[in-house]
């Protein structure tokens, strides 16, 4: 550290001296162990040639990136089924690479190697503005006051206190018209399910009696337009041995002859539930590992689900197809805040 | 000519005109007969019954009834046959969770010859005859994807199940196999009867399977196991972050 800093240092007043020879109670806190390269390169100037030479080799090689990125772009293949296809994107992205850390890593090297580096004091003053100013400030601020003839007209000033406040209470009544006060329940209480609705399959036929065996399960979604995209309502319909299904007396009409439907929305995060396994009838969610029994009501047996998958109410229509008997009695998919803790059980 | 001989003769007439408008009939137009030639089949099952006595009669029984080292055979068709001896599943070498796949321990004919046998105790899904992975590839992979991926994961690797049970790689398949095991429902795999996908379907998705695990191309040149967000993330760590703390650390070391 230079000598004119230590002075500077030592210059400030109340410094306490406990020692006889003067020096700082704790120790310099200042990192003496910076060496300067800048010095090695004014002795040296062969090693900050090569370090130039460096640098603008990295220069170079970003001109290449870019060379590189442009050629690719136009004459390189990336119609599937091209030769060397699939290296499209990788070469864009290596040459794309190769042009911004060539400048990247040109510039680092450049301050690290050629740039000076000596340390340097900054001056820090006292930001606020000096007594005289703070006083002319207020006494415009009250000229204006006066001005305006507020302090002395009190009929002036109360009457705009009154309007004032008026306007500030006139938007209040708009927040009726928002959310909890219109919406009776969440948009995510219900699903697309309605009583009636034929269970489709993914290509948009509809399931009848027979179509699936035991130990077979179909995905299924509601019979109208656009039904085979409403996330909130795919469900999966199982099929196992009617003395393996396990129905408690209120849901005896709820199944037919060993099918049951449930949701394959999780309970836990919303992951679908597709993974079954005929033997053990589980249903088991890839994401977290819930495991659900889908001859006991889809209870959970294993895992972070809260509560049981809910199951969708099915009968057969007078052709023999499976259809609906209502919606889901309860919010399919994960908790939210406004859900509510206890839902009708009967079919509506 | 006395009046006789011309009633004879006319008779004589009709009836060559009957035989060989008979004979033609049956040597051009007649319906070839639909059933097997019997002996033909006979042998086969005999054969598959020699087979079967030898080699799966110990767990399953001299009647494939069942015992206490197997389950019955009775009606689960000669589908099940393929897929489990055909992906070296059967024989069972010991029990286990699920029955992994081995070396195969029998040929194609004997294979299909204990199928027959199975498939005359009880009848069941049989594979159909002709090619089995010739479907619509599009078609297969929506297909797939709506009813195999869950388990198999989006490209065929495979993934797991609970209690040490997964659902395998489909990569080593074959279309027998894959067409077999949709048919069949080994094990944990839920059964996909030919009422829920038709067999143009069920080929679809072996083509579709066929060429997931076989011939599609990946952009970016590397497959990393086709497992998807967890080797791309272990990717991005173990090289790309390395990359980033060399980095660092060379911008604030001492030139």
């Amino acid at each position: 550290m230079s000598d004119s800093i230590r002075d500077r240092l030592k210059a400030t007043p109340e410094e306490p001296t406990l020692t006889s020879h003067g020096e700082h109670p704790v120790g310099d806190p200042t990192v003496s162990t910076h060496v300067s390269y800048h010095d090695d390169l004014r002795s040296d100037p062969r090693r900050a040639k090569r370090a130039e030479q460096a640098v603008a080799a990295l220069f170079l090689l970003s001109v290449v990136g870019t060379v590189g990125f442009i050629a690719t772009y136009v004459w390189w293949p990336f119609e599937y089924g091209e030769d060397g296809w699939e290296f499209y994107t990788p070469l864009l992205g290596i040459f794309f690479t190769l042009a911004l850390t060539g400048i990247g890593a040109g510039a680092i090297l450049w301050a690290k190697t050629l740039m000076v580096d000596d340390e340097t004091i900054q001056e820090r003053h006292l930001l606020s503005s000096s007594d005289e100013d703070k006083e002319g400030a207020v006494a415009i601020l009250k000229e204006g006051l006066e001005d305006t003839g507020l302090p002395r007209r009190s009929l002036l000033r109360n009457s705009l206190l009154l309007g004032g406040g008026a306007l500030a209470i006139l938007p209040l009544p708009l927040v009726f018209s928002l959310g909890k006060f219109q919406h009776k329940e969440s948009a995510l209480a219900k699903t697309s399910w309605r009583k009636g609705m034929r269970l489709l399959d993914e290509r948009g036929r509809p399931v009848k009696l027979g179509d699936v065996e035991v130990g077979g399960v179909k995905t299924v979604f509601p019979d109208i337009p656009g039904g085979r995209r409403m996330a909130d309502s795919a469900s999966l319909l199982i099929r196992m041995k009617p003395e393996d299904l396990h129905v408690q007396p209120d849901r005896k009409d709820w199944v037919v002859d060993g099918h049951i439907v449930y949701s394959i929305i999780c309970t836990h995060l919303g992951c679908p539930v597709k993974l079954y396994e005929q033997q053990t009838h589980h249903l088991f969610c890839p994401c977290h590992q819930s495991t659900f029994d889908a001859a006991d009501e889809a209870k959970v047996l294993f895992g972070p689900a809260a509560r049981a998958l809910p199951q969708l109410p099915i009968t057969i229509d007078d052709e023999g197809y499976f259809v609906a008997r209502s919606d889901y009695t309860e919010p399919v998919g994960p908790s939210y805040w406004e859900r509510k803790p206890s839902y009708p059980d009967k079919v509506q | 000519m006395t009046s006789t001989r011309s009633r004879l003769s006319g008779y004589a007439v009709v009836l060559l005109a009957l035989a060989l408008l008979g004979g033609l009939y049956t040597a051009v137009a007649a319906p070839k007969s639909k059933a097997e030639d019997p002996v033909n089949q006979s042998v086969e099952v005999e054969a598959g019954r020699q087979l079967y006595l030898q080699g799966c009669s110990t767990c399953h029984g001299l009647n494939a009834q069942g015992g206490a080292g197997g389950p019955s055979l009775i009606g689960t068709g000669g589908s099940a046959v393929v897929f489990q001896m055909e992906s070296g599943r059967m024989p069972l070498a010991r029990g286990s969770a699920q029955a992994p796949r081995k070396p195969v321990k029998y040929d194609r004919t004997q294979i299909d010859q204990i199928a027959a046998y199975v498939e005359s105790l009880g009848g069941g899904p049989m594979l159909p005859k002709g090619k089995l992975d010739d479907g619509d590839l599009a078609l297969g992979g929506d297909l797939f994807r709506t009813n195999c991926s869950s388990c198999h994961n989006f490209a065929g690797v495979g993934g797991a199940l609970t209690r040490s049970k997964y659902a395998p790689s489909l990569t080593p398949a074959d279309a027998r196999v894959i067409y077999s095991a949709m048919q069949s429902g080994p094990e944990n795999m839920p059964r996909f009867s030919d009422n829920q996908l038709t067999p143009d379907e069920k080929r679809a998705i072996v083509r579709y399977v066929r060429y997931v695990t076989h011939e599609s191309k990946d952009p970016g040149g590397a497959r990393l196991g086709h497992y998807g967000p967890v080797p791309e993330g272990l990717a991005v760590f173990l090289v790309g972050i390395a990359v980033c703390i060399v980095i660092t650390l060379w911008i604030g070391a001492r030139a």
